[in-house]
């Protein structure tokens, strides 16, 4: 096989997972009480109607007395068509507000995904290479520092002290910053900041052991012999193998980060993201949006993971397409 | 006849009688909100209407230890679900919406009613004359303001029957005729004197033009969702800024609106004639406490919300100053009388008055004011603030919780009364509370999870029932939707027979019960009072401050809709009066004096003290920051009545 089908196999992997969750999203929805119907019960109750009238009425406007293949295919049609319906909760069309949300999450996230997985291996190699001296200790303690405190409160203690005291940075977030501003760096840099501190702590440490056992082998000996520079022989004979093991681990981390720090982060830093928008939309029960988080995190994690399964292939040259 | 009205800002919470989610108040709010209980965005004093002016200036550039004087900028702690002004019921949202779109009319500081978009008049308080104020424009295409855009949007929109505005059940039952191109009249079911301050009123101007193909689709779901509704296209001079942009979650950005119409006016103070005093405005919604009084420090925002274990702190500040300024949403003990409630043993002890009068004794109202509300909040004794015209003389209502009417002894004195009355055999066993088992009574109180201010109510709340009546109080955390879902209300409830006319023809028995002597029937149960108290919630409970409730000081007749009878459209607790309140409510309803109303409404005051429906502690103060050399916040319940009239001393 390929790469270049092997790449489609993959793909097609990927559009029949995100199917499945979905089918399996559709069926949960399915079996929960809708808060929409609650809510027509309700109103009908306050102006003296019969809320059992105004729940088959509702029901019916919202096709839910069809059958139930009907409701999944229509489900499925608007899910791939990217008719997400109407959010309740911010009176706008889901689907422009995962964009929103996007827009605004993408401009942290990227920059901290990028510097996560460029500086979490190479501080872990760094390690290995100064294995048990103060240069090991002091980037071990930088990691494990950023890993331990709860970015939350870090984010908090960091505006006070930058935002507040020294009002190097802005408190709050301006929206209307252009994207690549030095206004818009100057308010992004404490929350990337924070993200990368803690998420660099795993990655760190899995490169730097990971790193270790190649330190000493036969191939670095060989390549120092012949003289290699140092940074030619981390760099080939060291990083190299050392990421097909970290790249397994990485997407897992940061997506479970992507969906845990982002809103903590977003929370304090008054960011509107994508966390911020899931979690509000858990608050306010607005079913439309919920499921579209939920749309848009199967998304992240299936082609996250179809990514990471090529990274792989291209890391590692031991491995053909035709084993996969 | 007089004119009254409606207030502006402060509470913006649309105040109809009916809106039982505008009564759930400042508890539920900030619950959702995740704030203290100190409000999320410092209030900008009343809702939709504000007052304004004029022309001119142009906001000033001065420099103020960072502050940019350019632009008025407030902090929100939570997001806005609409800013359609047919369907919003939020304070927050209609603080945004004010910024570009003013209402019909406001309260000033002495409380005073003030035209903006129309004046009211009536002779008799049953037919009442609006007086639509000439040159209000709407943006085009929609042309000038007129008295029809108003009719038909009470008639076609809260009256139509399709639409379920946030105002629907304002309108209802009222007349309202065109009668000139700038005037239109109401006609009310019975006369209402004080129907302005009820807010029912109060109108947004939509133009007719806009609604009518959703009006001939009956278009529900098209007319919440339609952009220059939910964007505020239409403003064209109606409000002292122009919205340009509302980010969800972000916050709304809006600029100077140079044409607004009360630059022109000649009915306000001259202050007006240069309003707005800034270039352009923003709400910046800022999820966390920190991250608001951070910006306030900083000058980013002009005005935030200071939690009251904070006031001191900021009055130390050069750069801040801080106003105490009282409202009108309570802090009390909500005891459920229904069936579900008291989960001690049998019987249920909070039916009877004496022994809610006991829990009343035995908490202490000014510890609980000094300990958790910093000193920042007011002893409730009665269902109105001391600020209301209606509070009665302080000589008429028993207080409750302060002097010799608080301590273990007087408290347990009073339960002892009840327990007389019960039939059941509670007594105490030394210094406990017992049921009829001899077991310590054991109740439980919710308040809202991440409220840590609540928390420290129910916890203080706890330990005085516990020392003062032996009674063994665990307080619980809960999320505020749950509550309300789960415990507060129901939808499940039997509804009566009606004929194709919607009169009732059959009463369940399920709806009927003996009170006080006397057969009542349930003929419009609701969600927040389904039927007698054998009809509950889902879930059993005891006690809840999840809840904080608003009192209606401008207008106390709206308070019927808590109190009018054990059949009261917003009755969760199953508090059956012991008075003939309905009576009193009639009275002031009917009044065709001020002091025919005062009458009725200071003796209903005076017998809801007596009965403590809920076991009422205090009146928080609103505590808002706001920075230095910023001119016009009042420390009053109508602040923010002239709010495009604020402004820094230059």
């Amino acid at each position: 096989m390929g790469f270049g089908k092997y790449v489609g196999a993959r793909v097609l992997w990927a559009v029949v997972v995100s199917l499945i969750i979905t089918t399996i999203t559709f069926l949960l929805l399915a079996a929960a009480p809708n808060p929409a119907i609650r809510e027509a019960a309700t109103q009908a109750a306050l102006q003296g109607g019969d809320p059992a009238a105004a729940v088959e009425r509702e029901r019916e406007l919202r096709g839910l007395n069809q059958p139930l293949y009907v409701r999944y295919m229509d489900f499925i049609r608007s899910v791939y068509t990217l008719d997400w319906g109407w959010s309740e909760s911010r009176s706008q069309p889901v689907i422009e507000a995962m964009g929103q949300a996007l827009y605004y999450t993408a401009q942290y996230s990227i920059p901290w995904t990028v510097l996560t997985i460029t500086l979490g291996p190479l501080v872990g190699v760094y390690s290995a290479a100064n294995m048990y001296s103060w240069r090991d200790h002091v980037a071990t303690g930088f990691a494990f520092f950023g890993y331990a405190i709860p970015n939350f409160f870090f984010g908090i203690i960091l505006l006070l002290v930058f935002g507040v005291w020294f009002e190097a940075v802005p408190i709050s977030y301006d929206t209307s910053a252009p994207v690549f501003s030095l206004e818009n760096a100057r308010q992004l840099i404490l929350p990337v900041f924070v993200l990368v501190t803690g998420s660099i702590g795993a990655t760190m440490r899995v490169s730097r052991n990971e790193s270790a056992e190649f330190q000493n082998s036969d191939f670095m000996k060989t390549a120092k012999a012949k003289g290699v520079s140092p940074l030619r022989a981390y760099a080939y004979h060291v990083m190299r193998p050392t990421m097909v093991p970290v790249s397994t681990t990485l997407v897992g981390q940061l997506l479970a980060l992507f969906i845990g720090s982002s809103l903590l982060v977003e929370v304090v830093f008054g960011i509107p993201g994508l966390g911020r928008l899931t979690f509000e939309a858990l608050l306010s029960q607005d079913t439309n949006l919920v499921l579209g988080s939920t749309l848009v995190f199967t998304f992240v994690a299936v082609v996250g993971n179809l990514l990471e399964d090529l990274v792989f292939t291209v890391l590692d040259p031991r491995i053909n397409y035709d084993d996969r | 006849m007089s004119r009254r009205h409606t207030d502006g800002n402060n509470d913006g919470r649309r105040l109809g009688r009916r809106q039982w989610l505008s009564m759930l108040g400042i508890g539920g709010a900030t619950a959702l909100a995740g704030c203290s209980g100190n409000g999320g965005d410092g209030g900008d004093g009343g809702d939709g209407g504000t007052g304004n002016g004029t022309d001119g200036g142009d906001g000033t550039d001065g420099d103020d230890g960072g502050t940019d004087t350019s632009t008025y900028a407030t902090a929100a702690a939570a997001s806005f679900t609409t800013l359609n002004p047919i369907y919003n019921t939020e304070n927050g949202a209609g603080n945004a919406i004010a910024r570009a779109l003013d209402q019909g009319y406001t309260f000033d500081a002495e409380n005073e009613y003030v035209p903006l978009l129309y004046d009211m008049s009536t002779e008799d308080g049953e037919v009442w004359t609006f007086e639509v104020r000439e040159g209000l424009r709407f943006s085009d295409p929609y042309g000038e303001v007129t008295a029809s855009d108003f009719v038909y949007l009470i008639q076609e929109i809260h009256q139509g029957g399709w639409a379920s505005s946030a105002a629907t059940t304002s309108w209802r039952g009222v007349t309202v005729e065109e009668t000139g191109e700038y005037e239109f009249q109401a006609t009310l079911e019975s006369p209402s004197l004080l129907w302005p301050e009820s807010y029912d009123p109060l109108l947004y101007p939509i133009p007719q033009a806009l609604l009518e193909p959703y009006v001939a689709e009956e278009d529900t779901e098209g007319l919440r969702q339609d952009e220059e509704l939910l964007e505020l296209q239409f403003s064209g001079n109606l409000g002292p800024y122009v919205l340009d942009e509302w980010q969800r979650d972000g916050g709304t950005q809006y600029s100077r609106n140079d044409d607004y119409y009360l630059r022109d006016a000649d009915d306000l103070p001259d202050v007006f004639n240069e309003a707005p005093y800034f270039d352009s405005a923003e709400i910046r919604v800022l999820g966390e406490q920190a991250s608001r009084l951070g910006a306030l420090e900083t000058g980013e925002v002009d005005q935030a919300a200071i939690p009251p274990e904070r006031v001191q702190e900021y009055r130390n500040n050069d750069e801040i100053y801080v106003n105490q300024i009282p409202q009108p949403y309570n802090e009390k003990i909500s005891v459920n009388m229904r069936d579900n409630g008291w989960t001690t043993g049998p019987g249920n002890m909070f039916r009877h008055t004496a022994f809610r009068q006991a829990m009343a004794a035995a908490i202490d109202k000014q510890s609980l004011i000094d300990g958790v509300f910093r000193g920042f909040a007011e002893t409730h004794f009665t269902w109105q603030p001391r600020f209301s015209e209606f509070y009665p003389p302080e000589e008429e209502i028993p207080q409750f919780g302060v002097g010799d009417r608080y301590g273990s002894e007087f408290a347990r004195g009073l339960a002892e009364d009840a327990f007389e009355q019960s039939e059941y055999d509670y007594g105490f066993d030394g210094e406990t509370m017992v049921d009829p088992d001899g077991n310590q009574v054991q109740l439980s109180i919710y308040h809202s999870a991440g409220q840590e201010t609540e928390q420290l109510m129910g916890e203080f709340i706890a330990q005085e029932l516990g020392n003062n009546l032996g009674i063994d109080v665990s307080v619980e955390a809960i999320d505020g939707t749950r509550f309300n879902n789960e415990y507060w209300t129901t939808t499940e409830f039997p509804t009566p027979e009606r004929n194709e006319e919607g009169e009732v023809t059959e009463v369940p028995d399920e709806l009927v019960d003996t009170v006080n002597g006397e057969e009542v029937e349930w003929t419009s149960p609701s969600a927040t009072n389904p039927g007698p108290r054998n009809v509950t919630a889902n879930e059993e409970w005891d006690m809840e401050i999840v809840f904080g409730l608003n009192t209606y000081p401008r207008n106390p007749i709206t308070n019927n809709a808590f109190f009018d009878g054990a059949t009261a459209f917003y009755n969760p607790v199953g508090y059956y009066p012991g008075f003939d309140a309905q009576e009193l409510f009639d009275n002031a309803q009917q009044a065709t004096s001020e002091e025919e109303l005062a009458d009725a409404l200071v003796e209903l005051f005076a017998n809801l003290a007596e009965e403590q429906p809920y076991i009422m502690l205090a009146f928080p103060d609103s505590t808002v920051g706001y920075r230095e050399g910023l001119e016009g916040p009042i420390e009053n319940f109508s602040n923010g009545w002239n709010l495009p009239a604020w402004r820094y001393d230059q």
